[in-house]
């Protein structure tokens, strides 16, 4: 699978975003974007996602442009943005099944797959908690947990690292790598290079 | 692509100056024309008088606020479509003037209804078509002013005017069988004259000048959406510094 | 998949009842006020009890309808939804019907008492209720397209009833008559076929329509 981004552009409100912007994203790429605030990572991952329209240039999935439903982009991605997507008036554990109930992937049939999801993250002791009563951090946690039952080959996602503590940022590091194992995509966003000690890592530096 | 659709704004914009200039003209003097013409040449009713003159406003403004509501509604549909970035200036330009024509519209019915009726308004169904017509146009103009990224806000406003482009039909015909159903069977006040030929001339003549006005309008209107829109864009600067 | 959407529905409804509770309870209320604005005149209220009911009836889907996605949209579920597989028509259309079970459905299990309370015959009951069981599904569907529309914008809580109140026309029309039909022994079934008509017309095509506008709207 191979993502191709090529001299996109993306104007909001008459502000230009980003410009003429060209990538390759290959199987087994871990992907990390860097930038100041307001240089446009977020914009760029939701014009992956195919939710951000580009003024210019296109993004094609193996040469089919992502806005053409042939090229069954959904069936690949998973987003995970840097609101959480998390219902408050559900619970951790109901809000996870909700949540992988959209994700074709989750084997949902394995009762136990949410359970190893939450287990993995350690808010298995959440499990019956509501949303809206977790700390900022371990909502973050809960988003992510969707990750570990995915079996999705593209993650999208904005700011994963966002008010975790530094073992939650470890469990998620595995997960990645995990994933980059299996031959997965993942492109994250981030203010720190978090991945710095690790090899194979592909920057992409954004700028106002 | 990108540069193509620029080149339309920039085209449009450039070459559209004069003709604004002789367009206004034109339709000055075609409403001298017809005023002259309603006002003195068209004869006496011979049920109303002279105050039925006030149809020469009335009726090219009624029928002209429903067709700008349906010229908004293509050029949204058009706009959200081929993505045509005119089409999406010339539709949300088109709300105020459909406003405008429905405001007429009514103001002058109700004058009419005053000397023939007695009252200044009447809940029959045209007017409260029109009245209904006007909330159309409202809503569209209000929505469109909420939103802060003008080009979402065109395309929001476009569905919304095509959806009330389907309304529209289904509106005027509950609303003229409400009023079948509550009238009963008087006549209704503000019937079009059974033609004599000499009046209904001046009202189709009438007709056109309201649309030449329309045009004259609308393109103005859309070379001040252009301006706003590219203000800061090089081509414009250059062009108004020259 | 569907169990698991009704699920959540019915889960978020449980527990937070006054979702069900207070439209209920504002229903009641806007008709109770009439009678003391107008005075109680038996006479007066035999006109004008069709009109009542369904004003107030479209107050309330209007103001319970306002914050359909705005939850959804200020927690991220919304990009959820537009980037997933799963077919987001159907999750939409059973929000829509669950919307309406939990909104409108207990107002037209209390029609009975706006009955009691206004003395008005059975067999009108019996078709103030077939209108609002025909006719508020067409207000929800349209209340819910205005809250697309305006997602992002959470300053003016206005903006919905101007934009959406127009095309609640036709059903108002079509409503109020097919009451007022009945109670003057007047044929009414074309006022109740036509209300059918515009149900079956709009509901189908609304998730499609919603997609698209949800798609346009978060596109911020």
């Amino acid at each position: 699978m191979e993502i191709l981004i090529n001299s996109a552009s993306c104007i909001k409100n008459n502000n230009v975003i980003f410009d003429n912007l060209n990538i390759v994203l290959g199987e087994s790429d871990i992907w990390l974007i860097t930038g100041p605030n307001g240089c446009g990572k977020t914009t760029l991952m939701r014009a992956l996602c195919g939710i951000q329209n580009l003024e210019s240039g296109s993004i094609l999935m193996d040469k089919i442009d992502i806005q053409n439903p042939k090229s069954r982009l959904k069936e690949k991605i998973i987003y995970i943005g840097h609101k959480n997507s998390l219902i408050d008036n559900l619970t951790v554990k109901e809000n996870l099944e909700y949540l992988c109930a959209f994700d074709s992937t989750v084997e949902l049939n394995n009762k136990n797959i949410i359970k190893e999801a939450m287990i993995y993250f350690d808010i298995l002791k959440y499990q019956n908690y509501m949303v809206s009563d977790l700390s900022e951090g371990n909502k973050k946690k809960t988003s992510l947990a969707r990750l570990f039952a995915s079996k999705k080959k593209l993650w999208i996602l904005d700011e994963p690292l966002n008010n975790l503590d530094i073992k939650s940022i470890e469990l998620f590091l595995n997960l990645i790598v995990s994933h980059q194992k299996n031959g997965g995509i993942s492109i994250s966003s981030s203010h720190y290079n978090f991945l710095k000690h690790k090899e194979n890592i592909k920057y992409l530096e954004m700028s106002n | 692509m990108n540069i193509s659709k620029i080149a339309n704004l920039k085209f449009f914009y450039t070459n559209t100056n004069t003709l604004t200039v002789y367009l206004s003209l034109f339709t000055f003097l075609l409403f001298v024309i017809g005023i002259y013409w309603g006002l003195f040449i068209a004869p006496e009713d011979y049920l109303q008088g002279n105050s039925y003159r006030i149809i020469y406003f009335h009726v090219p403004a009624a029928w002209l606020s429903l067709q700008t509501y349906i010229i908004m509604a293509v050029t949204g549909f058009i706009a959200l479509v081929w993505k045509i970035k005119i089409m999406e200036i010339a539709s949300i330009q088109c709300a105020p003037l459909g406003a405008l024509f429905t405001l007429i519209a009514l103001i002058t019915g109700m004058l009419w209804g005053k000397p023939t009726w007695g009252t200044y308004w009447v809940w029959d169904a045209r007017l409260t078509s029109e009245l209904i017509l006007l909330f159309l146009y409202i809503g569209v103009m209000v929505l469109y002013s909420s939103i802060s990224d003008k080009r979402q806000a065109a395309k929001l406003t476009s569905i919304l005017a095509i959806i009330g482009l389907i309304n529209i039909p289904i509106i005027h015909y509950s609303v003229e069988w409400w009023n079948t159903l509550h009238q009963g069977p008087t006549v209704t006040k503000f019937e079009k004259p059974s033609a004599h030929i000499t009046m209904l001339i001046p009202l189709l003549y009438m007709f056109v000048v309201f649309n030449i006005y329309f045009l004259t309008v609308l393109i103005k209107r859309i070379r001040l959406g252009i301006y706003i829109r590219e203000k800061n864009s090089k081509w414009m600067k250059e062009y108004h510094d020259v | 998949m569907i169990s698991l959407l009704l699920k959540k529905e019915l889960v978020l409804y449980y527990r937070n009842l006054n979702n069900i509770f207070l439209p209920l309870i504002f229903f009641f209320l806007i008709i109770s006020i009439f009678p003391l604005v107008l005075g109680p005149e038996k006479n007066l209220f035999d006109k004008i009890i069709p009109g009542v009911i369904w004003i107030t009836a479209i107050l309330t889907t209007l103001l319970t309808s306002n914050n359909f996605f705005k939850d959804d949209f200020n927690s991220g579920v919304i990009d959820t939804y537009l980037t997933s597989e799963v077919s987001i028509e159907l999750v939409l259309f059973l929000r829509i019907i669950c919307c309406w079970t939990f909104t409108c459905l207990p107002i037209i299990f209390f029609v009975p008492v706006v009955s009691i309370l206004f003395d008005i015959s059975f067999y009108n009951s019996i078709i103030i209720l077939t209108t609002l069981i025909i006719g508020t599904p067409t207000l929800i569907c349209a209340a819910i397209f205005g809250s697309a529309l305006t997602l992002g914008l959470s300053k003016n809580n206005m903006l919905l009833p101007v934009i959406i109140i127009p095309f609640y026309i036709p059903v108002l029309i079509f409503s109020a008559s097919a009451i007022e039909s009945v109670t003057s022994g007047l044929p009414y079934e074309m006022q109740i076929y036509l209300l059918l008509a515009f149900l079956v017309f709009v509901l189908p095509i609304m998730p499609y329509l919603l997609k698209y506008t949800l798609r346009i709207s978060i596109n911020n």
